[in-house]
């Protein structure tokens, strides 16, 4: 199967800053695709251009296994950086413009969206009225007219309560069981480790890491202990061995081990055995958060 | 082409500037040639003076010499459909919509193809009105005489060419400054005051520099095209002979009106293809 995107080498410099820097990856079909980055990083630079927005300077990118095509566009359903819409003109009919420049779903369609971003109550009132949280939930209504198998968000949550961030959290999610392919820039980590099935990495518009979120985190173990002294604790398990790294934290230890060779059993055994009674063993992924600043910290 | 055209009319029908713009120019142009039916009713009744003036004159208001009249009076308010075209082009800046289109799946080809609608509808309602002022004018103010009806009709061509290469360069401005309240400030200060006065002094120094060169200034080319009627005696003591010069500038005046609006929109469809949006 072709996956959905292909990107290969996309740069973009403004004057001398440079956007992007030779970006390359692939999304799958049916891929939930964070692409991360601090502010500034070039994550709406590379969406426009995805998008053609923007023109890339060097490389060269393709959907569905095609070179760019406006047909291409037409199937793909894109909130990109703020929502765009007629301010003279109600949610309505600014949906009826999206939907016939698109081509995508037809009259009733635009009901249904508008019902699933929970604005029908509004839906005649013109957009200018509109508070920042229903601009940005117009927005992902109209990317979702004519229920497109291509999503491109980003930062949807922008603008959003915490209620809104959770709906539109869950939206995505229920999107992605149904087996649609969503493109996301964001910069709330913790938004794309709860919806996310790959990830990108970028800073200052060079691409550090992409793959399966699974590959990208599991690089090791991180198994957390504690005791109820833990500087005795330390002492003890640095006589143990076995581990490539410990981390004293104020609560407790964290031992850093090759991907599958953490066993807890031996270190609950080997701590009991030196008369320290373990209060706390876990193993634990490493967060995406500690993984994103490993990877952006200078 | 048909499809454009209806989203171009999604966005315009319920804009207000436009029917605001509709209400105005419909008011402006039987209230101006109102007033100078006026002159030209005070000129021919002093007594003395009325039969000789009307000898002279002929009733410029009725048909068929009304086309040229009216076409001639109302081209002076270009301006009131101009606002309009700058605040439709940057209305898609303000916005940003003019991105979304084309995240939607325009072209950017498509996209300028359909400000280039705004800017026909725009000339075509404007040329629609001017045509229904001429005829009420014509029907007020004369004898109803149905064999003249059509024989200056050619000025409802000039008069839609006038507007349309007209609104162009407004639409160019507004294309290029982005800012509706800048582009709309320059305009207004180039139209009514820079071109005036340039035109103006051009045709003082016209003997000294081998000629009027005020005639190829962006929007004295098209104002050429339909030029005073004879009886506004706008010609001074050669009135017959400098009438008939002008008359005689007019096929050049649309040629190059047509050279520098096709200029002004390739170059419009070129740098949208261009450009980042």
């Amino acid at each position: 199967m072709h996956p959905i995107l292909t990107i290969t080498g996309v740069s973009k410099n403004y004057g001398k800053l440079t956007a992007l820097d030779g970006v390359s990856f692939e999304v799958p079909a049916g891929a939930v695709f964070g692409i991360l980055g601090p502010n500034g990083s070039g994550k709406t630079t590379l969406l426009s251009i995805i998008l053609d927005v923007l023109h890339a300077d060097t490389g060269k990118f393709s959907w569905f296994g095609n070179t760019p095509q406006t047909n291409n566009r037409k199937q793909i359903g894109s909130l990109l950086e703020t929502p765009n819409f007629y301010h003279y003109l109600s949610a309505v009919d600014n949906l009826k413009i999206t939907q016939a420049i698109s081509g995508r779903g037809d009259s009733s369609d635009i009901d249904k969206v508008l019902e699933i971003v929970k604005l029908s109550e509004r839906k005649k009132s013109k957009f200018s009225s509109y508070s920042l949280g229903m601009k940005q939930r117009l927005a992902i209504g109209a990317a979702l007219l004519g229920n497109p198998d291509v999503l491109v968000f980003d930062e949807p949550t922008n603008g959003l309560d915490p209620v809104g961030i959770a709906e539109i959290r869950d939206l995505i999610k229920s999107l992605a069981a149904s087996g649609k392919t969503i493109i996301m820039a964001s910069h709330l980590l913790d938004e794309v480790e709860k919806v996310c099935t790959h990830v990108a990495i970028l800073k200052k518009g060079t691409l550090l890491t992409a793959g399966p979120v699974d590959e990208v985190l599991a690089q090791e173990d991180i198994v957390e202990i504690a005791a109820s002294n833990n500087d005795a604790l330390l002492n003890t398990i640095e006589l143990m061995g076995g581990f490539s790294k410990v981390k004293k934290h104020p609560n407790c230890l964290q031992l850093f081990y090759p991907v599958g060779t953490a066993q807890l059993e031996s270190i609950n055994k080997y701590c009991f055995e030196k008369g320290i009674t373990l209060q706390q063993l876990q193993l634990k992924k490493k967060s995406l958060e500690t993984k994103f600043f490993e990877l952006t910290n200078d | 082409m048909f499809s454009l055209l209806q989203i171009e009319w999604l966005k315009i029908k319920k804009y207000p500037a436009f029917w605001a713009m509709l209400i105005i120019v419909l008011l402006t142009y039987p209230a101006a040639n109102l007033m100078f039916y006026n002159v030209y009713l005070r000129i021919t009744t002093q007594k003395g003076t009325d039969m000789l003036a009307k000898m002279l004159l002929g009733n410029p208001f009725a048909f068929p010499e009304t086309w040229h009249t009216v076409a001639y009076i109302s081209s002076f308010f270009i301006i009131l459909p101009s606002i309009l075209v700058i605040m439709l082009v940057t209305n898609e800046y303000q916005y940003k919509t003019q991105r979304q289109n084309i995240i939607d799946g325009w072209t950017r080809r498509q996209f300028m193809t359909s400000k280039l609608m705004d800017v026909l509808i725009v000339s075509s309602i404007t040329t629609i009105l001017y045509t229904l002022v001429a005829i009420g004018f014509s029907i007020y103010a004369s004898t109803f005489d149905a064999s003249k009806i059509w024989d200056q009709s050619y000025y409802i061509g000039l008069f839609f060419l006038q507007t349309f290469a007209q609104l162009s360069i407004a639409f160019l401005l507004g294309y290029l400054i982005k800012k509706a309240f800048i582009a709309l400030g320059i305009f207004l200060f180039y139209y009514l005051i820079v071109e005036n006065i340039a035109t103006g002094y051009l045709k003082i120094k016209a003997a000294k520099i081998g000629g009027d060169i005020g005639r190829y200034l962006p929007f004295e080319i098209s104002d050429r095209m339909i030029v005073a009627p004879a009886f506004m005696g706008r010609f001074g003591k050669d009135l017959k002979e400098a009438y008939e010069k002008s008359l005689s500038e007019v096929p050049t005046q649309i040629i190059l009106s047509l050279l520098l609006t096709t200029a002004i929109w390739a170059f419009c469809f070129y740098m949208h293809r261009k450009k980042d949006l």
